[in-house]
C-alpha cells in the first residue's frame, strides 16, 4: 500500500481530480468537452513528450514554444503564398528540427549549457516569428487538406487523437525497447559513465534536442491546422503547460525519471484541471497560480534530474 | 600458468612516457603484464598511477613509448577501443548510473536486441540480459534475483560486482580496477576482494592499483612500485608483507635504487 502511494500517489491525485469535476462541475463529463479535454491534451502532450525526451538526455530545452510558434509562422507562410499543403507541413518541421539542431550544436560543440542556449534560440525564434509576420497572424481560408490534420477523423477518431498516440507510442518504443533509447538514457543518467562505456554521448544529446524541436514543430501543425492561424506567440501558452506535465509525469509510474507514461496522464490531467477550474467557475488566473504549485512540488517530489539539468551551469 | 604465458606478456609497455606540457608525469615505463597473474601498482599520491591507468586504459595516450597487446602493438583511441580489445577499466566513481537498473548497467553500451516481427526490426532483448547479467553475477557468486533493481540500491560491494559483469560482458581478458575497496566498509572489502580472487581463478588478469597494502598483500602475486612518475620496484609479493610494502613506497629512492 505505502509503495502504491508512493509510485502511484501523484496519478491517483489525478484522477480523483477527475472524479471530482465529473461529480461537480457543470457539464464537465458532457462528451462535446471531455472530446475538446482530449483535443487540447494532444496539443499539450506532444509538445510535453518532446521536452521530456530532452531531459532524458538531462537538457532542458526552454525553447519549445517559441519554435512551436516559428514553426507554425512558416507553415502559415506557405499556406498563404499558396503552396500545397505538404510543402507547408515540411517547412515547419525543417524549422523544429533545424532549431532543435541548433540547440544539440550549442550544447555539444559551444559547449554552452542548454538553459542558455536554448532560451538564446528562443529569443531568435520569437524575432524571425514576428518579422516574418510583420507582428499580425496568419489568417484567412486555409484549404481543408491542411486543417484536416487536426479537424478531420480517422476511423471513428479524430486525428489529433491518432497523433497523441502516434507520438506516445513512438517516443514509448524509442526510450524502452531501442538501444538508441537505452543510450539515451544512460547519457542522461550518467553521462561519463556512458561515454566510459562506449556510448556516443554527444549524438545522443543532439539527438535528444532534435526531437524536442521536431515534437514542437509537429504541435504547431497541428495547432495551426486546429486554428486556422498561426501567430508568433500562438505556442506560449503552453509552454508553462508542457514543463508542468513533465515534471507532474516524474512523480509518476518511474519516480523521478522523465517518462513517457507519466507525461501523457499528467497533460491529460492539467487540461482536465484548467478546463473543471473554468467550469466551476473560478477565475483565469487561479490556473496559472495552480500551475506554479503544481511546478515547484513536482520538482521538490521528485526531479533531481531537472536539478542536474539546471545547475551545471 | 604455463612457461609460454609466463614469458610472453598479455599486455606490455616498453618506455612508456607522458608529459602534459612541461609536466612529465611518467616516464621510461617498462612493465610486462602476464596473464592470469593479478599485479599491484603502488604509490605515493602523484607517482603516476593515475596517468599509467588512463594509458592502459585508452583514456589518454603516451608521449612515447609502446603497447603491445598479446604481442601486437596497439594504440587505444579511447577507453571503448580499448574494451572491444579486452582490456576493461573499472572506475571507482564513474563506472555506473546509480539510477539505472542493473541489466542496463551490466549491458551499458552493448545491449543485447533481437528482431521483432522483421528482421531489421530489433528492440532489446531485456529478458536475455537480465538472465546474462544474473549469470555473470552468479560466477561472481554474488545472488540477486531482480535485475531490474536500481544500482542506488545495492550495497558497496554488490555495485563493484555489476561493474566487474560488465567487463565480463565485454570478456575482458585484462582488468584494471582502480582503488576498488576505497570507500568501503570491512565487510563489502572482504566482498571486492572475493571478486578479484573469483576473476584470478577465471583466468582473467587483473591489475589492481590500491592504497590499501593488505589488499595487495591479499591478492597480488607481483607489485609494481611508482615515484615521480618512474618504475622504482618490479618485485614479487613473496613474503613482504604490508608494512614492508609502505615502507618501499616511502623509502628514499637512492636507498631503493
Amino acid at each position: 500500500m505505502r509503495t502504491l502511494v508512493e509510485r502511484h500517489g501523484t496519478a491517483l491525485a489525478g484522477l480523483a481530480l477527475i472524479g471530482f469535476f465529473v461529480a461537480f462541475a457543470p457539464n464537465f463529463a458532457s462528451p462535446g468537452n471531455l472530446l475538446n479535454i482530449a483535443k487540447d491534451t494532444s496539443f499539450l502532450a506532444i509538445l510535453a513528450l518532446g521536452f521530456a525526451l530532452a531531459l532524458t538526455i538531462a537538457e532542458l530545452d526552454l525553447s519549445i514554444a517559441e519554435v512551436a510558434s516559428l514553426a507554425a509562422v512558416a507553415a502559415g507562410w506557405f499556406i498563404q503564398a499558396g503552396y500545397d499543403p505538404a510543402i507547408a507541413v515540411l517547412a515547419a518541421l525543417a524549422v523544429g528540427a533545424g532549431l532543435g539542431a541548433f540547440n544539440g550544436f550549442g550544447v555539444t560543440v559551444l559547449k554552452v549549457p542548454s538553459l542558455i542556449v536554448t532560451l538564446g534560440t528562443a529569443a531568435i525564434a520569437k524575432g524571425l516569428a514576428f518579422m516574418i509576420t510583420q507582428g499580425v497572424a496568419f489568417v484567412g481560408r486555409w484549404p481543408t487538406g491542411f486543417t484536416g490534420l487536426a479537424r478531420g477523423t480517422t476511423l471513428g477518431l479524430p486525428n489529433l487523437i491518432w497523433f497523441l498516440l502516434a507520438a506516445t507510442g513512438i517516443s514509448y518504443v524509442l526510450l524502452k525497447w531501442t538501444r538508441t533509447g537505452a543510450h539515451m538514457a544512460a547519457t542522461g543518467e550518467a553521462d561519463e559513465a556512458a561515454r566510459l562505456a562506449g556510448i556516443a554521448t554527444m549524438r545522443m544529446k543532439r539527438l535528444g534536442l532534435l526531437l524536442a524541436g521536431v515534437f514542437a514543430s509537429i504541435t504547431a501543425v497541428l495547432l495551426a491546422a486546429s486554428l486556422s492561424s498561426a501567430a508568433p506567440n500562438m505556442a506560449g501558452d503552453y509552454f508553462l503547460y508542457a514543463i508542468a506535465a513533465v515534471l507532474l509525469g516524474m512523480t509518476m509510474f518511474e519516480p523521478g525519471k522523465p517518462n513517457v507514461a507519466g507525461t501523457v496522464f499528467a497533460a491529460l490531467v492539467l487540461k482536465v484541471l484548467g478546463n473543471g477550474l473554468v467550469l466551476m467557475g473560478a477565475a483565469y488566473y487561479v490556473q496559472d497560480i495552480v500551475l506554479g504549485i503544481i511546478i515547484i512540488g513536482s520538482v521538490a517530489f521528485s526531479a533531481s534530474v531537472v536539478r542536474k539539468a539546471a545547475f551545471k551551469v | 600458468m604455463t612457461d609460454k604465458a609466463a614469458s610472453e606478456p598479455i599486455f606490455a609497455m616498453r618506455s612508456i612516457g607522458k608529459n602534459y606540457g612541461a609536466v612529465q608525469a611518467l616516464s621510461g615505463i617498462d612493465l610486462d603484464v602476464h596473464a592470469g597473474e593479478v599485479l599491484a601498482i603502488c604509490g605515493d599520491n602523484g607517482a603516476g598511477k593515475s596517468t599509467l591507468i588512463k594509458i592502459m586504459s585508452g583514456a589518454e595516450a603516451p608521449t612515447a613509448g609502446t603497447i603491445r597487446l598479446r604481442g601486437r602493438e596497439v594504440h587505444f583511441r579511447s577507453p571503448h577501443d580499448a574494451l572491444e580489445q579486452g582490456v576493461a577499466t573499472i572506475y571507482q566513481e564513474l563506472a555506473l548510473a546509480p539510477r539505472l537498473s542493473i541489466a542496463a548497467n551490466v549491458f551499458m553500451g552493448a545491449e543485447l536486441t533481437r528482431p521483432l516481427v522483421l528482421p531489421f526490426l530489433r528492440v532489446l532483448d531485456k529478458a536475455r540480459m537480465a538472465d546474462e547479467a544474473r549469470g555473470y553475477l552468479r560466477r561472481l557468486s554474488v545472488q540477486i534475483e531482480d535485475m531490474t533493481r536500481p544500482v542506488e540500491r545495492l550495497s558497496g560491494g554488490q555495485r563493484q560486482a555489476v561493474a566487474i559483469s560488465r567487463a565480463l560482458r565485454w570478456n575482458a581478458e585484462v582488468i584494471i580496477m582502480d582503488e576498488p575497496t576505497a570507500a568501503l566498509g570491512v565487510k563489502e572489502t572482504a566482498q571486492v576482494l572475493d571478486l578479484v580472487r573469483h576473476l584470478k581463478a577465471e583466468g582473467r588478469t587483473v591489475l589492481l592499483i590500491s592504497h590499501n597494502m593488505r589488499d595487495v598483500v591479499a591478492l597480488a602475486s607481483r607489485v609494481v612500485i611508482l615515484r615521480s612518475g618512474r618504475k622504482l620496484h618490479d618485485l614479487p609479493i613473496g613474503d613482504l608483507s604490508p608494512d614492508d610494502l609502505s615502507h618501499l613506497i616511502m623509502s628514499a629512492p637512492a636507498l631503493a635504487a
